[in-house]
């Protein structure tokens, strides 16, 4: 008959695994980058021939989508990525927030990773002089940094706002 | 990782201990107390429309951390070298600890409080404001840098060749 001690016993139960959310990796330039895979509604062919670009915007474009008027980040202009241009893997992430839907340009979607939300850390203040409020946090995964947004935060972008307040 | 004690220099009790290291030829030093871990480079990773002199992320002891490069924010165009080294000092602000990316660790410096010299307006194209002191150190001069008020500050500064 075998013993099974207190220590085999322990090491024979099941180790409680910490939960995990699904997140979409998308690139920026030549940096990953990574959101909530919930909060993103679909991923689109972006159709520049039909972008609009309203006056005094500087990040943001207008897309026509299934029949509305999509306001979308370009999320190189965002981020300062020179030059500011459309790759031929580009995506248009189409996430929506409350009562706004906002699309984000992206040069390439990559894949899906999962990883434990509470691991998620503020980004330091002095790395970025964009608005905290668009990132979620940041993440160790891999070996590698994954800077994570906030889709909240993004659909609160000012010339998002100024689109939805009818300002264009 | 290298711990400051471990650095050559005697810290003298009663004495102002800094950390000597070099920006582009210059002898500079920091507050030794504010001087966390010395650590070897490695890569940051680069944030989006980070400050000119920031070079992104790194993660250490489970802290994310940001990078900021002391040529860059001396101004100084030329690279440095290949494997420099990283300071991790006392934060300011929302960031309680920073990298800061440096040529060359030197030596602790441990000097009476009577040998640091009031800056001239001026030392190596960095106004006063910035400096804490100014001694000498085997005939050539070091810069005890505020660094607080260094790498806040948005004032460009040039390094004088």
């Amino acid at each position: 008959m075998q013993f099974l001690g207190p220590a085999t016993r322990r090491n024979r139960q099941p180790q409680a695994t910490a939960p995990t959310e699904s997140f979409l990796l998308f690139r920026v330039g030549e940096e990953t980058y990574g959101m909530g895979l919930q909060g993103i509604r679909e991923v689109i062919e972006p159709r520049e021939s039909a972008a609009i670009v309203p006056m005094g915007f500087q990040v943001c474009m207008v897309l026509p989508h299934r029949g509305q008027r999509l306001p979308v980040i370009r999320m190189r202009a965002l981020f300062d990525v020179s030059p500011d241009e459309t790759s031929a893997t580009a995506r248009v992430l189409v996430i929506r927030e409350g009562h706004r839907t906002v699309g984000l340009l992206v040069d390439e979607v990559l894949s899906v990773a999962e990883v434990d939300p509470q691991r998620i850390c503020p980004l330091p203040a002095m790395a970025t002089l964009l608005d905290p409020a668009l990132f979620r946090g940041v993440v160790a995964r891999q070996d590698r940094l994954l800077v994570v947004m906030n889709e909240r935060g993004l659909a609160e972008f000012e010339e998002v706002g100024a689109f939805y307040a009818g300002g264009v | 990782m290298i711990q400051p004690d471990t650095i050559t220099g005697e810290v003298i009790e009663g004495q102002l201990a800094a950390l000597m290291f070099l920006v582009a030829g210059r002898q500079f030093a920091v507050d030794l107390g504010r001087v966390q871990h010395i650590l070897e480079y490695r890569r940051p990773t680069r944030t989006p429309r980070r400050p000119p002199f920031v070079e992104g992320i790194i993660h250490h002891k489970n802290r994310f951390l940001p990078v900021l490069n002391l040529r860059k924010r001396l101004g100084v165009e030329e690279e440095g070298p290949a494997n420099p080294a990283i300071l991790l000092m006392v934060g300011t602000g929302r960031d309680p600890v920073l990298a800061l990316v440096v040529d060359r660790v030197l030596r602790v410096l441990s000097l009476p409080g009577d040998r640091w010299m009031a800056p001239p307006p001026r030392m190596f194209g960095i106004r006063a404001e910035f400096i804490r002191g100014v001694a000498n150190d085997g005939g050539r001069p070091v810069v005890w840098v505020d660094d607080a008020k260094l790498l806040t500050s948005p004032e460009p500064i040039g390094l004088l060749a």
